[in-house]
């Protein structure tokens, strides 16, 4: 019975990716070659810092922003936290195109936000909000934020309430309750979600090519580039493999750790 | 008191503060894209100037637009019941079945899920490339199941999992043939599952672009693939029209699987 679901995946998910990898150890000639170019060329190890950098920053702010909403709704009662999770869940499944576009044009330099800013008075010049690294943050952080918000809302769920009040009980302040028992109990939770939020970050490629500058450009994008203008397949399948390796080992180190939780991610 | 709502004091201001602005932060650009879509400027003014329907109109006498729409309303339907009957069958392999590596096949369907798309996307377009498929309906259609077949596993196979065998292996001891008990008994049961996958199969394919992008051919083009398109080229309020008619159908979509959700919990 499982058979035309594996031969799908076999036929069309497995052998294609392989396919690719295969071509970055044979093409243009075999060898190592193409791994020693991608790693010995500036302008690629760039593009791998800049991956980094981007899927870092948006993880650490991301998690900053996200803990208080998931506590919040750890405690709130029924309705409220309905109406919360209908919105997270409603961006969430909204178009990506969608979303990145409404960006595009709130961000741009004669868009909402800059007018508004000067408006008040806040800025004299438009600030450059798009096609550099805050446009990818601001983008990158808008698609994450559900992502973890829902795993570190579970997290901070399953907490018993009681240790708290036995903390509170036993004589700690609020600060100290927070730093040395809630933040402690959830860290294994928000470790979790933010890990999701940085692998799924390195390799997103829409919100990067839209938001993003020539500058700014990261591994998918750059896969991307390799393979359908370029034509430099060998190039394209080594980047595309060190992508895959990095995604799988971070998800692999993922279920070791917090065992196995898996998401979508587009 | 740290989990404690009602005795949270002032944290409580504070963290609703903060979840309030994540809500708007997540909300605006949705609004945002739909207001514009209504608005009479060009050069997307905001607040425009006066409403109008004029980029619906565009929209709607512009054959391209409506052509792509077709197409991926057509790829859309194909996907889904690919990818609902890849489901059910795999899910009675893994769910029922005794044999050694289920595990294993239960991990290998929902990696699609982990694999960054771009690496999957420039390995079936070198696929499809050599074997033809590329820029073709059912090439569409393959690539978007392997993305779609996972989400409909799990979901199917969860409800599969909450459905009690016997009362199948009931009817066909009363004589029923198993066909006809798998069809008359569970199938019903399921229903809910295998909607809600159905439905999520839908969405994943009709709002899927990263594939889309290296598949898509002139004469063959979806929805997503023309608003990328016309994103790279300039932000009309046309692609605002598109984007809302997109948000529009996925709330739809959302909104009847959250009820379906609500009935299977009942």
């Amino acid at each position: 019975m499982a058979l035309p679901a594996l031969l799908l995946m076999v036929i069309f998910f497995i052998l294609p990716v392989a396919a690719l990898l295969l071509r970055s150890v044979t093409e243009p000639e075999p060898g190592l070659q193409n791994y020693r170019e991608l790693f010995a060329t500036s302008t690629y190890t760039r593009i791998f810092l800049n991956t980094f950098l981007v899927a870092g920053i948006t993880t650490v702010v991301t998690l900053v922003i996200a803990y208080p909403v998931a506590w919040l709704l750890a405690v709130l009662p029924g309705r409220k936290a309905m109406i919360i999770f209908a919105i997270i869940l409603l961006s969430m499944w909204t178009n990506l195109l969608a979303r990145t576009y409404a960006w595009m044009v709130l961000l741009q330099r004669t868009g909402v936000i800059n007018k508004t800013l000067m408006h008040w008075g806040l800025i004299s010049e438009p600030l450059p909000l798009v096609n550099n690294l805050t446009g990818i943050i601001i983008g990158m952080v808008y698609i994450m934020l559900p992502f973890i918000i829902l795993p570190l809302h579970s997290a901070i769920r399953s907490i018993d309430p009681a240790i708290l009040q036995a903390a509170s009980l036993c004589g700690a302040g609020r600060w100290q309750s927070f730093r040395r028992v809630l933040l402690p109990l959830s860290a294994s939770g928000a470790a979790a979600g933010a890990l999701m939020v940085f692998v799924m970050s390195l390799g997103y490629f829409v919100t990067p090519a839209l938001l993003g500058g020539a500058n700014n450009m990261m591994l998918a994008g750059m896969i991307a580039q390799l393979i359908q203008s370029l034509l430099n397949w060998g190039l394209g399948g080594a980047a595309a493999f060190i992508l895959l390796v990095v995604t799988l080992g971070l998800y692999g180190l993922q279920i070791r750790l917090f065992g196995n939780a898996l998401a979508g991610g587009r | 008191m740290l989990l404690t709502y009602d005795r949270m004091g002032g944290l409580k201001v504070v963290l609703w503060v903060i979840a309030v602005a994540v809500c708007i932060f997540l909300l605006v650009p949705i609004i945002f894209i739909i207001a514009l879509s209504f608005g009479s400027s060009k050069w997307l003014a905001f607040p425009p100037p006066a409403w109008t329907l004029r980029w619906y109109q565009d929209l709607a006498t512009d054959p391209r637009w409506l052509t792509a729409a077709f197409t991926s309303l057509k790829i859309g339907l194909l996907v889904t019941i690919c990818s609902v009957l890849l489901g059910v069958t795999a899910s009675l392999a893994v769910i029922r079945g005794r044999f050694p590596g289920r595990q294993f096949l239960r991990g290998l369907f929902l990696t699609p899920m982990v694999l960054p798309v771009v690496v999957f996307a420039v390995a079936t377009y070198l696929l499809f490339l050599r074997v033809g498929l590329g820029g073709t309906l059912i090439g569409f259609v393959i690539a978007h199941t392997v993305l779609a077949f996972p989400f409909a596993f799990i979901t199917i196979s969860t409800s599969l999992e909450s459905f009690d065998k016997s009362i199948e292996d009931a009817a066909v001891l009363c004589g029923a043939p198993p066909i006809v008990a798998f069809l008359k008994i569970t199938v019903p049961s399921i229903r809910l599952g295998l909607l809600s996958a159905a439905l999520f199969s839908f969405l994943i394919s009709w709002d899927e672009v990263v594939v889309a992008i290296f598949m898509a051919s002139p004469e063959l083009q979806t929805l997503p693939v023309l608003i990328w398109a016309a994103l790279r080229q300039e932000l009309s309020p046309t692609i605002a029209a598109a984007s809302s008619i997109l948000v529009l159908i996925t709330l739809v979509l959302m909104m009847i699987i959250a009820a379906l959700r609500r009935r299977l919990a009942e």
